[in-house]
């Protein structure tokens, strides 16, 4: 255990987890001023070309949307997104920047890619060298990593508006979305790509280039702009890969600091929203206890995660042939990274709803696939870009609501009263996320699908770890994370995989948000009571931890039955 | 009235067990079940295991562990869950009856003598009156219905409505003309106009109310109530999609009564079955405290009050002057002052005049003696406006008002009259007092706060809600009181319009007020207010206009029913938080035991689960059950009398009821699962019991081992 956590990458992984949280109060106020259309660094360029995409849009920054209209341009925007990509998929072998001739996809896989990056999920059922071109990479894929992760951003700052206004409206979807990518997207992710170039990434448009290895023979090395793509997907929390092997490929993340460096890219936006909900209500102090349950959480998950890859497992110490899984659980971890760095990359891409890997999560300890799983159950701390946020949100409400009961007055969250409509919209978003998990999943195996019927093996670890597959694709699918658990015994590439994910995909991305979008309605309906002696207090230590508490109980109350059949059956 | 004994609301009438378990059964109707969806689906899921129980060979793939005793015991925890959660229902109700009862012996057969149009009376049945009758009341007789006097005064006895014995008196004109119906006039005789028709007067409304019949689910119960359906609905997605799950992997296989069991216990059923009752409990706490309210609603309302406006007489002040200082006039011994005062109050019975005395006691001044017979009582007269007393040589002593002293033709010197001035300006009320016709010394009477209200402001504090003192008192005397008692802020020099401006101005803020008013003036305000409480000696106008009608004529009423209120809302949070971690205890009872039972026990991930170490599945998921179901007549009390609240910050609150409830429902659930466990370990081991396991078996036409 000593020999695979070194002092140092401990000291790396709380550095740069200190070295964002330290940041993100500053980028998240630049955050909130972006939402609240207030003056910012670089107006004197990017203002005019805004009010210039503005006009050509046909909107201004002056109408202010009903959650309903908000809701229509964004599913109008979506859906179009959608379709391009189906389209662009289905013929990409008749479009340009196809050298390396990739065919075109079949209708499922098609479907389930187009929902697959609509949504922010990127989780990918296809073989990135060889079954989708670079056409479809540059052009379509990149698009719709800056448009979804807008969306979600721009999901998040409609609810947060909820809490400062008086008249129903929560803002202008087309100025939010043209606005995060000028002012947030864009320019980061240039800056980032940049960064990549220098530390070895490529960059380029060439496909390929063929080398000559020592041991003889030919090999192909995929190139592209990798730089720029791998710095826009973990930015805006998206998570696909240029490389099948994600960030575990040393041409996406050459070293140990770009490993770090990623990270960083990863946690900066999730970790800074809950700053720019504060900026945005202009109480700087209710950003804490949002920021405290997200590090609570993530740093017990990290923990865990460590801690069970390094725990040497006795059932297998006497197992011929497996000397080194004696040692803790190094099958699957990308040997160039420590064990600290490595999870920490993990966990953090999953816990903020990237899903990008760095190592094999089909082959690491059980209790650190539960982690993960976890993450993804509560996708909320931090989240995905906006989303993420904007589901801690409806968790919070839920919390002040039973919160608001014990101290005997009707809750109310920033002077805004939580009511029927209210609980009923928060719980429909949180609670639809097990069914959407439990029920394709239940439906897939009534179905008798060839893609998991096949795989029941007859060993218990096997099955148990079939189910701890399908379980974790699922529930990825479902909080358009992307993570994937590639397990040899679970074809998750059949129609009805390809259908039921699509599916799942798309109801886990906008059920929620049109859930987010109703509940900043609502308070934006509502007029604001000035605080109280009698009003429960939220930005304090008690809040915190009772916020975390209600997280981590709701999230886990609905998943621990399934958790018992999967990774659990699987501890040895 | 027909009995002469005192009943009250405030009594606690006893509850009719009978009745309760008569009631209890018959809440068993689906048509009654329905109404309660959480106990809805138990109780469906009830009659499912039924048919279970009696023909397993029909679901072979469903009933894998299958034995008559599991699948028995399981049944008939699932109808003793209902069942409690019924007794819960039908005890708040039967206090609430046993409180209607007592209301409707009241009014039951009372007639009324109605006034003819020719001026002629006749005896009709109270039920036949009209809003605009009007009916004329002797002494002794009952007042049929509510109503105000047009004619004439009386000493009414409303002690059947609010358990005060001391009659109250009513008169025409003014602000206390109102009489409840169910009163009695005690002495004189009085014309009164119908004000409300039978079956709409306060009486019914407070019986409806209790009965529950008009009992609404308040905006916080609806939410709650929408919380906890989709908590069932997502836990029932989770339990359903597990049986197929499982049965996918060749771990473990399901068994359908498990399956159920495991379903019931992480449904939130102790706050659902404890729902009905906190609410009903909470309306009977109400109106034992007196108060009508007129809807559940405006009880949750004051739970969530931030304003409360009060009046100062009455309310914040004893409303009786009490004497605070003398004076002398310049060239008079102080001693002369006080002796004055003592002798023309010594035979006075009012507050100010008692209050003299004990002033002037304090003070070592020799007072004649005063030899019975030597002496005559000048008492207060509406003409001479003053009181006082004659001693036997002719010398009168008087107290009275400035101005009646003067037009009794004694003089006023001049500084005391700047002194008295002084004093009227700083809110006391200067008397003069005069030995013959020679004026000698003031004395000041002074407003007083009541004792204790320092305390209940300093707690409404506590809770986070401000008052507001409003008085017509100038500025100066406002200010003196309002510092006294501690109230928040202030309104003097009031109008009766003020109120209403105040309240406008308090809700554009965004805040909940409420206040307290009796005058037909205040019935605007009463009406705009979120709580508005009205007294019961005010007017029909203010009664009609409020959302609750306090029958003590207490305005700090207002204080209890804040505390209500809260104390519903904390309940429900308390009961629900309780349900929830109660939860994390019982899946650790189950999940294991489900794996047991398939014989999967070799797997140390889930066997670690198994904290409280219970080895035999099926009695694993029998003590889970009914710990579930025992959870709910444990609580009852707890439901119908509210948790114990006393005013703290908001943020303490969340603390102390997270520890007690929240870390409380995780504590006994894990004990109280493990000790059923092993009381039912312990019984299953006794021969009688199985005797008697094996007699039901037989008797019963159980399917086949």
């Amino acid at each position: 255990m000593a020999a695979l956590i070194d002092l140092q990458s401990l000291w790396d992984v709380v550095l740069i987890v200190a070295l964002v949280i330290a940041i993100a109060p500053w980028f998240g106020a630049y955050l909130g001023r972006v939402y609240l259309n207030r003056p910012v660094f670089g107006d004197a360029i990017l203002a005019p070309l805004e009010q210039a995409a503005y006009r050509l849009i046909g909107t201004s920054p002056r109408r202010a949307m009903r959650p309903r209209e908000y809701m229509f341009a964004l599913l109008l925007v979506n859906g179009g997104v959608f379709l391009f990509l189906y389209v662009y998929f289905f013929f990409q072998a008749a479009l340009p920047l196809d050298a390396t001739h990739v065919p075109g996809m079949s209708w499922d896989l098609a479907l389930q890619s187009a929902a697959s990056f609509t949504t922010n999920t990127d989780f990918t059922h296809f073989v990135n060298e060889s079954q989708i071109s670079m056409g479809s990479e540059v052009l379509a894929w990149q698009l719709a990593m800056f448009l979804s992760a807008a969306t979600g951003l721009s999901v998040a700052a409609a609810m947060i508006r909820g809490f400062v206004r008086k008249d129903g409206t929560v803002g202008n979807f087309y100025v939010d979305m043209v606005r995060s990518v000028t002012r947030i997207l864009l320019p980061l992710s240039i800056v980032f790509a940049l960064v990549l170039v220098l530390m070895g990434v490529p960059e380029t448009f060439k496909n390929y280039v063929i080398a000559y290895p020592i041991t003889g023979g030919t090999q192909t090395i995929y190139l592209g702009p990798v730089a720029s793509f791998q710095s826009l997907s973990l930015l805006g929390t998206n998570g696909g890969g240029w490389y099948s092997a994600n960030a575990a490929s040393p041409l996406a993340n050459p070293t140990a600091i770009s490993n770090l460096f990623l990270v960083g890219v990863m946690m900066l936006i999730p970790f800074s929203t809950p700053f720019a909900f504060a900026q945005i209500i202009r109480r700087r102090a209710e950003a804490w206890p949002f920021v405290g349950t997200i590090v609570i959480i993530v740093a017990v998950a990290l923990g865990l995660f460590i801690a069970y890859q390094a725990i040497a497992n006795p059932a297998l110490a006497s197992v011929a042939g497996l000397g080194g899984s004696a040692n803790g659980y190094p099958v699957g971890q990308e040997t160039r990274f420590s064990l600290p760095e490595a999870s920490l990359f993990q966990v953090i891409s999953v816990y903020s709803n990237v899903g990008a890997n760095n190592m094999a999560i089909g082959s690491i300890s059980p209790i650190a696939q539960m982690v993960l799983l976890f993450g993804m159950f509560t996708q909320s701390t931090p989240g995905g870009a906006g989303t993420g946020f904007a589901t801690l949100l409806l968790f919070a409400v839920l919390a002040i609501f039973i919160a608001g009961l014990m101290v005997g007055r009707t809750p109310e969250y920033l002077g805004k009263k939580i009511e029927t409509s209210h609980v009923k919209w928060a719980a429909l978003a949180l609670l639809i996320h097990p069914a959407i998990v439990l029920i394709p999943f239940s439906v897939g195996v009534l179905w008798g699908d060839p893609g998991i019927v096949g795989a029941s093996s007859t060993t218990v670890g096997a099955s148990a770890h079939t189910f701890t597959a399908v379980l974790y694709e699922l529930t990825s699918e479902a909080s358009n994370n992307g993570s994937a658990l590639v397990a040899g015994s679970f074809n998750d590439t059949t129609p009805f995989w390809n259908v039921t994910g699509a599916v799942v995909m798309l109801v886990g991305r906008f059920v929620p948000i049109w859930a987010m979008l109703q509940v900043g309605g609502l308070f934006a309906g509502q007029s604001e009571k000035p605080p109280g002696p009698g009003t429960l207090r939220t930005a304090s230590t008690t809040f915190t931890i009772y916020l975390t508490m209600i997280l981590v109980i709701i999230s886990a109350l609905l998943f621990l039955p399934v958790l018992a059949l999967g990774p659990l059956a699987q501890v040895l | 009235m027909a009995t002469g004994a005192q009943v009250s609301v405030r009594r606690v009438p006893r509850t009719s067990w009978r009745r309760v378990l008569a009631d209890s059964f018959a809440m068993f109707d689906p048509r009654r079940e329905v109404r309660n969806p959480m106990m809805f689906v138990v109780w469906v899921l009830f009659l499912y295991l039924v048919v279970l129980t009696l023909f397993p060979r029909a679901f072979p793939d469903l009933a894998r562990f299958y034995s008559p005793s599991y699948y028995l015991g399981v049944t008939v925890i699932l109808f003793l869950t209902l069942w409690f959660a019924h007794i819960s229902e039908a005890i708040a109700e039967a206090q609430g009856r046993a409180q209607a009862d007592t209301l409707r012996e009241i009014r039951s057969g009372i007639r009324a003598r109605q006034l003819l149009p020719d001026g002629t009376t006749r005896w009709v049945p109270a039920d036949v009156l009209r809003i605009g009758d009007t009916v004329v009341i002797e002494a002794g007789e009952p007042v049929p219905i509510d109503g105000d006097i047009v004619q004439g005064a009386a000493l009414i006895d409303e002690s059947m409505m609010t358990g005060e014995s001391a009659a109250v008196m009513r008169e025409s004109g003014g602000d206390k003309t109102s009489v409840l119906g169910g009163a009695r006039v005690v002495q004189g005789s009085i014309r009164m106009r119908v004000s409300a028709v039978r079956g709409e007067s306060f009486l019914d409304r407070l019986i409806r109310l209790v009965e529950g019949q008009a009992r609404e689910p308040t905006p916080n119960e609806l939410a709650l109530g929408v919380f906890l359906a989709a908590l069932t609905i997502a836990l029932f997605t989770v339990v359903v999609t597990f049986l197929y799950l499982a049965n996918f992997t060749d771990i473990i296989a399901v068994d359908l009564a498990t399956i159920v069991a495991l379903f019931v216990c992480l449904m939130p059923t102790t706050i659902g079955a404890l729902l009905p009752a906190i609410g009903i409990s909470g309306i009977n706490r109400v109106a034992r405290s007196n108060v009508i309210a007129k809807s559940g609603k405006a009880v949750e309302a004051a739970g969530d009050l931030d304003t409360l406006i009060l009046d100062k007489t009455g309310t914040i002040t004893v409303g009786n002057r009490l004497a605070v200082q003398f004076v002398a006039a310049p060239d008079v011994a102080m001693d002369t002052v006080v002796e004055a005062a003592m002798l023309s109050s010594t035979l006075d019975d009012t507050p100010e005049g008692k209050s003299i005395v004990r002033l002037a006691a304090r003070r070592a001044t020799p007072i004649r003696r005063l030899e019975p017979g030597s002496f005559k009582v000048l008492p207060f007269t509406a003409e001479r406006r003053m009181s006082g007393i004659a001693l036997g040589d002719g010398t009168e002593f008087y107290k009275g008002s400035i101005q009646a002293i003067e037009t009794y033709g004694a003089a006023v010197p001049g500084p005391l009259r700047a002194s008295a001035a002084d004093a009227s300006r700083q809110g006391m009320t200067p008397l003069a007092l005069s030995v013959g016709k020679r004026v000698v010394g003031l004395v000041f009477l002074k407003d007083v706060v009541k004792p204790g209200i320092r305390d209940r402001i300093r707690e409404l504090r506590t809770m986070g809600i401000r008052t507001v003192m409003c008085t017509g008192d100038n500025r100066l005397t406002a200010a003196a009181i309002a510092t006294e008692s501690g109230v928040d802020d202030f309104i003097a020099e009031a109008k009766p319009e003020t109120k209403l401006v105040v309240i406008e101005k308090e809700k554009a803020e965004g805040r909940l007020v409420a206040m307290t008013g009796d005058g037909t003036n205040d019935a605007p305000a009463l009406a705009r207010a979120d709580v508005g409480l009205a007294m019961n000696n005010g007017t029909s106008a203010a009664k009609e206009a409020g959302n609750m009608v306090d029958l003590d004529n207490d305005p700090t009423k207002l204080i209890e029913v804040v505390s209500i209120g809260k104390q519903l809302l904390i309940t429900r949070g308390a009961l629900t938080t309780f349900s929830i971690t109660n939860d994390v205890a019982k899946y650790f009872a189950i999940i294991p035991a489900i794996f047991v039972a398939a014989g999967a026990v070799a797997l140390p991930g889930v066997a670690a689960l198994n904290v409280l170490d219970l080895t035999n599945p099926q009695l694993a998921v029998l003590s889970t059950l009914l710990f579930n179901a025992l959870i709910i007549p444990v609580l009852i009390p707890l439901a119908l009398a509210g948790v114990p609240f006393r005013p703290r910050p908001a943020i303490d609150l969340l603390r102390r009821n997270l520890v007690y409830y929240g870390l409380g429902g995780l504590v006994s659930a894990f004990v109280g699962i493990k000790l059923l466990y092993l009381l039912l370990a312990y019984l299953s081991g006794l021969s009688w019991v199985q005797g008697l396991g094996i007699a039901v078996a037989h008797f019963l036409p159980l399917g086949g081992l």
